[in-house]
């Protein structure tokens, strides 16, 4: 994003929208840091600037600056993916999908949330912490993946490697078994990296919504807590459209 | 919309709302999903929620928009709508008409699990899948404040801005607006709709007394 400095009067309205703080006093007028600026467009879209001076920068659609975009602005749609968000429908459509089968877990680790951001370096530490952990498969319909240059190694393509995006979502799906290898790897790359990311695990519950011991248990075992709140896939939905006309 | 499982907050406030989802699935059931989701909004409409936005729209109930304009813009096969209730028993209400109109696509809720359990054995539905939040990790001395997090969480996306909280807590201390409409400027930024401007106001009285009116 940028600010008209010839159009801007210096009100300062715009500077607290942004998440990141990058948009400061340069003498009297506001200026966004280029390098800080997640590309995010909350200040366009909700500061209302009352001289419209903030606008699109113009390398913002350019490549690999373009991924700020794409993974910041709730309302881009990814280039890699044809949708808007940084992940995939994951558990909210599972009733539907089975993408998370029986006797495994879906599991997300949300980059950059809340609010942080992280730089693409960083995300490149988590992938290769995951591929060192032997799981190469990371879920081929996120934005994520295409992104990664060697799945073996989890290396990331290295031109990204100087962005920063305020969220991303890393999808994996581990046998039950296999959590705790997971999450002890993520307990050790969080702290190897300057900021956060927050971890999720879904699983298919047994009737009466009860999760599954062995999930829990794994949790546990780690040193992993679990909130009061989830998000919960109510069961009703079901497919119609037949199997070789799916994308999925 | 990950995300609208880490909210954070005590339990109490917690317990007040709950996240609503409808989600076409990709090479599912997209084809033709968007009558059924039309049908779906309008009987949400009945129920109350307190913030709703569709993808075909993006803008949030407190925009301007009226109720026809956003369900005559679900005419895109797709098309998901992100909603949030402030009472459970809305959320009940919302739950049976769903369930009654039987239209097929994925619903999500996210809240207190041990609300849901209850709610769903009260109507009788089989959850499929809970999506657990693990928490936060890595360098979180970089965080915003705990308080200041009980409002950004609101929005899964993160553009609801901690200096804008902090902002907004001094223009409502110092009486340039009210805790409501405080709480509508703060959830404009959030594309999702989900952030919930009732329990904002709430929290927006609770926490003023504990900051100072210094610019953010």
């Amino acid at each position: 994003m940028m600010i008209h400095e010839e159009i801007c009067v210096g009100c300062g309205r715009c500077q607290p929208y942004c998440p990141t703080a990058a948009i400061r006093y340069d003498g009297i007028k506001s200026r966004i840091d280029p390098d800080v600026c997640y590309e995010c467009s909350t200040c366009l879209r909700a500061a209302h600037c009352p001289v419209d001076a903030i606008a699109e920068s113009p390398d913002v659609y350019d490549y690999p600056r373009a991924l700020r975009r794409y993974f910041s602005d709730p309302s881009a749609t990814h280039a890699a993916t044809g949708i808007q968000g940084r992940g995939t429908e994951e558990s909210k459509t599972n009733d539907v999908t089975l993408r998370v089968k029986h006797g495994e877990v879906g599991v997300a680790i949300e980059i950059g949330r809340p609010t942080l951001g992280m730089s693409i370096a960083d995300i490149q530490k988590i992938t290769r912490a995951i591929a060192r952990a032997g799981v190469h498969k990371i879920e081929p319909h996120n934005p994520i993946h295409s992104m990664i240059a060697n799945e073996e190694t989890g290396d990331l393509k290295p031109e990204m490697l100087g962005e920063r995006v305020l969220s991303a979502i890393i999808e994996i799906n581990v046998k039950r078994d296999e959590l705790r290898g997971i999450l002890r790897t993520l307990k050790e790359v969080a702290r190897e990296v300057d900021s956060v990311f927050c971890v999720d695990a879904c699983t298919i519950v047994e009737p009466g919504l009860k999760i599954p011991e062995e999930v829990l248990e794994s949790i546990r075992a780690e040193g992993f807590t679990w909130r009061p709140n989830a998000k919960v896939n109510m069961g009703l939905g079901r497919a119609w459209e037949t199997p070789e006309k799916q994308g999925c | 919309m990950t995300h609208s499982l880490h909210r954070e907050g005590s339990l109490e406030s917690l317990e007040k709302e709950y996240v609503l989802f409808i989600y076409p699935a990709r090479g599912f059931n997209y084809k033709g999903s968007a009558p059924k989701v039309r049908h779906l909004v309008e009987l949400l409409y009945q129920a109350g929620p307190v913030n709703m936005i569709p993808t075909s729209l993006r803008r949030n109930m407190y925009s301007g928009v009226t109720n026809e304009e956003i369900l005559d813009s679900i005419t895109v096969e797709g098309t998901r709508v992100y909603s949030v209730f402030n009472d459970r028993e809305k959320l009940k209400k919302a739950l049976i008409l769903i369930q009654e109109a039987n239209e097929g696509i994925s619903i999500m809720v996210s809240g207190v699990t041990d609300r849901v359990r209850e709610l769903a054995a009260e109507l009788g539905i089989t959850p499929h899948m809970v999506n657990l939040s693990l928490g936060i990790h890595g360098n979180t001395d970089r965080l915003p404040p705990a308080d200041i997090r009980e409002f950004t969480t609101m929005c899964g996306h993160g553009v609801v801005s901690p200096y804008l909280v902090k902002d907004m807590i001094r223009r409502v201390k110092t009486g340039k607006v009210s805790a409501f409409d405080g709480s509508v400027l703060l959830a404009e930024p959030c594309t999702c709709g989900i952030y919930n401007p009732f329990r904002s106001a709430e929290l927006l009285r609770e926490k003023m007394p504990l900051y100072t009116v210094d610019r953010w």
